[in-house]
């Protein structure tokens, strides 16, 4: 049973999905059957979690089976392997996937157009997102990752807004040409990685673990450090590792690769938009952590001041960009890309505590944004309107909601005692650090980041002002009788608001689980990337 | 000069291996007497023209041979080899896939497939020629049935189409022949796959060689319908009846490539020779792959849109040509294969609402709604032509991919780098016109109603390509293990 956990969490949905294909498509049933679908998938989650021990480091509950083996003549054996496992990294984005998408399911339960093809695409992103988080070979990390992209585009293209045809396509091309940045360094990668084989063939291999391991990087292949070929300039190594930074970046985003967020989440309905925040954006902070820097540790440390650079530039322009916004859903959408920018912040500093910080702060926005979109989501149900300009007055109609969203924006704008706070100090802490144990982040990028906080209580707090105290007001035209928020709403919204102020209170919770992935991963990355730099200077 | 009993014995000996070829030339006699005796019986000319095709496809697979050398066949015209093999298979595969395909086609019938099956035959001949002027009579046999199939919509604009797909191929042929002339001035031989030619090459490593042979190569390029002799394509692709576009683009292109790398591989002396030539094959891929996909953006009629796609893939074929080592053509094949099944998925498709009168872009709107199945079906087809997992195209790019990324790795030219560069990229931009379809069946709104033809033939075809494309992708050995057992030994 333990063998095959994850692939059961993969399996369910897709069967889930099948099962809706082969249903007419007049059918009611199909969000029962998604709902159903999750939670199946939050039991096998528990039981994930009762057999991943906290004490142990590396990577558990592995699932290794052979899935491509081709000899090819003079290249050798290229080997890439069903290879699923979890650890510290992946297993927290792997509980924070089913939870969000368990909310999603119950935020699309009023979906009217075409419900049959809506859950299928669900299903199927389900699992895309999951077997993206548990993949551990490169090849099968990039199908899952390509497949996400169809579902979504779709899913944006039919069910959102007005503009959603432009929206869709802008995130797809977006996302496709990144995902082509990261083939080519994948296919670089698995030209110059070999695993240790019986034969005199050399076996090529896709692993991630293999490709980590600085002994496996084939002597005089491209991107072997001591060959230290260049291009244009610049050494392969590099070339690589920038190409990665770029793919992962607009999946991140960061900025200026940004652009197809706003509009993407404008348009997307509000669970698209829940699972786009909340997920799809964390593989982009994901792949750094997975990918790229233990890849490509000489360069990590080489460049850890550029993706640092970003991470500040994301902080203050995505909170400028929301503070400027008039639509209350881009205003989110910035937010997000301001606080994506601390993860870039916390994996660049390469300590313990930054890398730490990049996680929760993952995890926490996650939880965060969800409960913002669907905040904004119960607004627009009611209104189909979302620009801040045109309510005022709010907490005296919908108290509830006042009091929810009140917390979730707090909760955003990083108030202590809740989750959003833990994850920036400890990105601040480990930002601060690197100035002065590892030398890598000059101490004036963790200074301009803490503006991002200031700027975030601006934009929060003036929109608290101008939505919901004063007079009660909207503009005419718009639906002025609120209801406030329903029982439907409320099951998603509680457990959410649970879960952030744990994560707030008990932060060890969550860092039992994290804290040896991002010890080993600090110090792997210093040393390994030594050992790469020592090479080259042979 | 040699003895008539010489000949004679060339004859004797060679006719053993020409068997799908003699096939060939028995069903083209067949179908046209069967059609002028005969009236009317269309579903038996069908069959007929099926069963010819399939029983070439068995002969050609019967070829296979472990035997590692190349066999020359009627004094050195001919060569038979598992590369040329293979390329025939692929063939004979589209021509019964065009046969499957006509399955509507009302009109002339046994014309039509005497038609198809001697540019089939014509294809069969140029994969295999190791002279010029096997080439250029190969070539020519393609051709001439072409015209006339370009013409079978019989409308004034098919009319139109033939007539400059005529007039682009004869100054095309009148090019090549010009270079052949050229390149026989050079070397006092035709046959390129001889020991003379090969050393004159070596001694006349200069200018004068390379415009020879790239006036040669524009006869070959032409059957690709790759850059820069790309333009007959669109108009062509337009006029004619999809089974037949569908044929044009994928059986003179696979010819065309075959005697290609026959071609460059004697030029190429196994890397003595102080000309790269694989730069040349470079800048050509790369000017294909620009043209094909930034044309194809501007498309509003599936079918010219469809003709951009096959200029862009020839571009992506070429790469697999480029390397000329085993390992290269192995993966070049890979790729043939993926882009032939994906090719004849949307064709089929294509034709299937064309039926309907969904004859542009814009009239697939909302299609995605009412027929599901057939949508799904085309944009899992147009998917694995992009090349996005899980088809079989994205093993193919990958693989193809890699084999470029081999070839920068030992030699270190910067032109495979672009190449690699530009492919890739050149990927984002066909999805953009790869979706249109797909965007208007699923994304917009139905515009008006179609009467639905029902056809279980059509999406039993369907799915069995689409489970192929999929088979392809999941288990790339079933087809690349048994590629890389051959060997392919020029």
């Amino acid at each position: 049973m333990q063998a095959y956990l994850l692939s059961l969490l993969l399996i369910i949905p897709l069967a889930g999905a099948l099962v809706t294909l082969a249903m007419p498509s007049t059918s009611k049933q199909f969000r029962t059957i998604a709902l159903a679908i999750s939670l199946l998938q939050v039991i096998v989650l528990l039981l994930v979690f009762s057999h991943y021990s906290t004490q142990q480091n590396g990577l558990q509950l592995i699932e290794l089976k052979p899935w491509i083996t081709l000899d090819m003549g003079a290249w050798g054996i290229l080997k890439a392997n069903y290879f699923l496992a979890v650890d510290g990294l992946s297993l927290p984005l792997v509980a924070l996937s089913v939870i969000v998408i368990l909310i999603a399911v119950i935020s699309s339960w009023k979906i009217e157009k075409s419900p049959k093809g809506y859950f299928a695409l669900l299903l199927i992103l389900n699992a895309a997102v999951i077997g993206t988080f548990c993949a551990q070979d490169f090849l099968l990390f990039y199908l899952f990752f390509e497949f996400m992209l169809l579902p979504m585009f779709f899913l944006i293209g039919i069910w959102g807004g007005v503009k959603r045809e432009y929206a869709s396509i802008k995130f797809f091309l977006y996302t496709l040409l990144g995902s082509i940045f990261i083939l080519i360094v994948m296919i670089a990668l698995y030209l110059s990685t070999q695993s240790i084989g019986d034969g005199e063939l050399i076996i090529h291999s896709f692993s991630l673990v293999d490709m980590q391991d600085v002994n496996n990087i084939i002597s005089n292949s491209i991107l072997d450090p001591q060959r230290n070929v260049s291009i244009l300039g610049m050494s392969a190594r590099t070339w690589a590792f920038i190409l990665l930074f770029i793919g992962f970046g607009i999946k991140l985003p960061m900025i200026p690769l940004h652009t197809w967020l706003p509009d993407a989440h404008v348009e997307a309905p509000t669970p698209i938009s829940v699972l786009l925040a909340a997920l799809l954006l964390k593989i982009g902070g994901y792949g750094l952590l997975r990918i790229t820097y233990p890849i490509f540790p000489d360069i990590a440390l080489e460049l850890s001041w550029l993706v640092a650079l970003f991470g500040v530039v994301s902080i203050i322009y995505g909170g400028l960009a929301a503070m400027a916004s008039k639509d209350l859903k881009r205003l989110i959408a910035y937010s997000s890309v301001s606080h994506m920018g601390f993860v870039l912040l916390g994996v660049a500093s390469v300590t313990p505590e930054g890398s730490a910080g990049a996680i929760y702060q993952m995890v926490s926005h996650g939880i965060i944004s969800t409960m913002l979109f669907l905040l904004v989501g119960v607004l627009y149900d009611r209104t189909h309107d979302r620009m801040i300009g045109n309510y005022s007055g709010l907490s005296t109609k919908m108290p509830v909601y006042f009091t929810f969203t009140l917390i979730a924006f707090f909760a955003s704008l990083g108030l202590p005692g809740l989750s959003g706070f833990m994850a920036e100090l400890m990105v601040f802490l480990g930002a601060f650090k690197s100035g002065s144990t590892n030398y890598l982040l000059h101490e004036s990028f963790a200074i301009v980041a803490t503006f991002g906080l200031v700027l975030g209580a601006i934009y929060y707090l003036w929109t608290l002002q101008r939505m919901f105290f004063g007079k009660f007001h909207v503009k005419s035209g718009i639906n002025n009788n609120l209801a406030d928020v329903d029982l439907r709403e409320k099951i998603m919204l509680i457990p959410l608001l649970l879960i952030t102020i744990t994560l707030g209170i008990f932060p060890q919770l969550l860092l039992d689980f994290i804290n040896p992935f991002a010890e080993a991963f600090s110090s792997s990355i210093l040393e390994s990337g030594k050992t790469l730099r020592a090479l080259l200077q042979r | 000069m040699q003895g008539i009993a010489e000949k004679l014995e060339w004859i004797q000996l060679s006719l053993g291996y020409f068997l799908p070829e003699l096939l060939l030339c028995v069903s083209v006699i067949f179908l046209l007497l069967a059609s002028l005796f005969s009236k009317a019986k269309e579903r038996a000319t069908d069959a007929f023209a099926l069963t010819f095709f399939i029983g070439a496809f068995v002969l050609s697979l019967l070829q296979y041979s472990e035997v590692s050398s190349t066999i020359p066949l009627f004094s050195g015209m001919l060569q038979l080899n598992n590369f040329s093999t293979h390329l025939k298979i692929l063939i004979d595969l589209a021509a019964i896939l065009t046969v499957l395909l006509s399955y509507s086609q009302k009109e002339r019938k046994g014309e039509y497939y005497a038609l198809i099956a001697t540019a089939t035959l014509g294809a069969h001949l140029l994969v295999m020629s190791s002279n010029l002027v096997m080439a250029f009579l190969a070539l020519e046999l393609i051709s001439l049935p072409s015209y006339a199939l370009a013409a079978f919509g019989f409308q004034k604009k098919s009319m139109e189409a033939a007539l400059k797909y005529f007039l682009f191929g004869s100054v095309a042929s009148a090019i090549m022949l010009y270079g052949m002339s050229m390149l026989y001035g050079q070397t006092l031989t035709l046959d390129f796959a001889s020991s003379t030619f090969r050393q004159a090459i070596f001694d006349n490593q200069n200018y004068f060689l390379v415009i020879s042979v790239c006036f040669v190569l524009v006869g070959f390029l032409f059957k690709m319908s790759s850059a820069p002799v790309h333009p007959w394509a669109p108009d062509v692709y337009e006029a004619s009846t999809t089974p037949v576009v569908a044929f044009f683009s994928v059986v003179p292109k696979l010819a065309g490539l075959g005697i290609l790398i026959h071609f460059i591989q004697a030029l190429n002396l196994g890397g003595y020779s102080s000309i790269r030539w694989y730069v040349i094959i470079s800048l050509i891929a790369i000017l294909t792959l620009i043209i094909g996909n930034f044309a194809a953006l501007l498309q509003k009629n599936p079918k010219r849109m469809m003709a951009y796609s096959s200029i862009a893939q020839s571009g992506f074929l070429l790469i697999g040509a480029i390397t000329l080592n085993e390992q290269g053509i192995a993966v070049m094949l890979y790729y043939a294969t993926a882009f032939l099944l994906a090719n004849y998925l949307v064709f089929w498709y294509i034709a299937y609402f064309e039926e309907q009168t969904v004859v542009e872009i814009a009239d697939y709107a909302g299609v995605g709604k009412t027929q599901p199945f057939a949508s799904i079906m085309l944009l899992i087809g147009l998917i694995s032509l992009t090349g996005l997992p899980p088809t079989a195209g994205f093993m193919a790019k990958l693989f193809i991919f890699s084999s470029l990324w081999t070839a920068y790795e030992d030699s270190q030219a910067i032109i495979y780098m672009m190449l690699f560069v530009v492919g890739l990229l050149n990927t984002v931009v066909s999805l953009f016109f790869y979706l249109k379809i797909p965007y208007q069946a699923f994304l917009k709104a139905e515009s008006r109603t179609l009467t639905i033809k029902k056809s279980i033939l059509v999406n039993l075809f369907g799915i069995i390509v689409v489970i192929m494309l999929l088979v392809l992708f999941f288990m790339p050995s079933s087809l690349m293990g048994w590629l890389n057992r051959i060997n392919f030994a020029l």
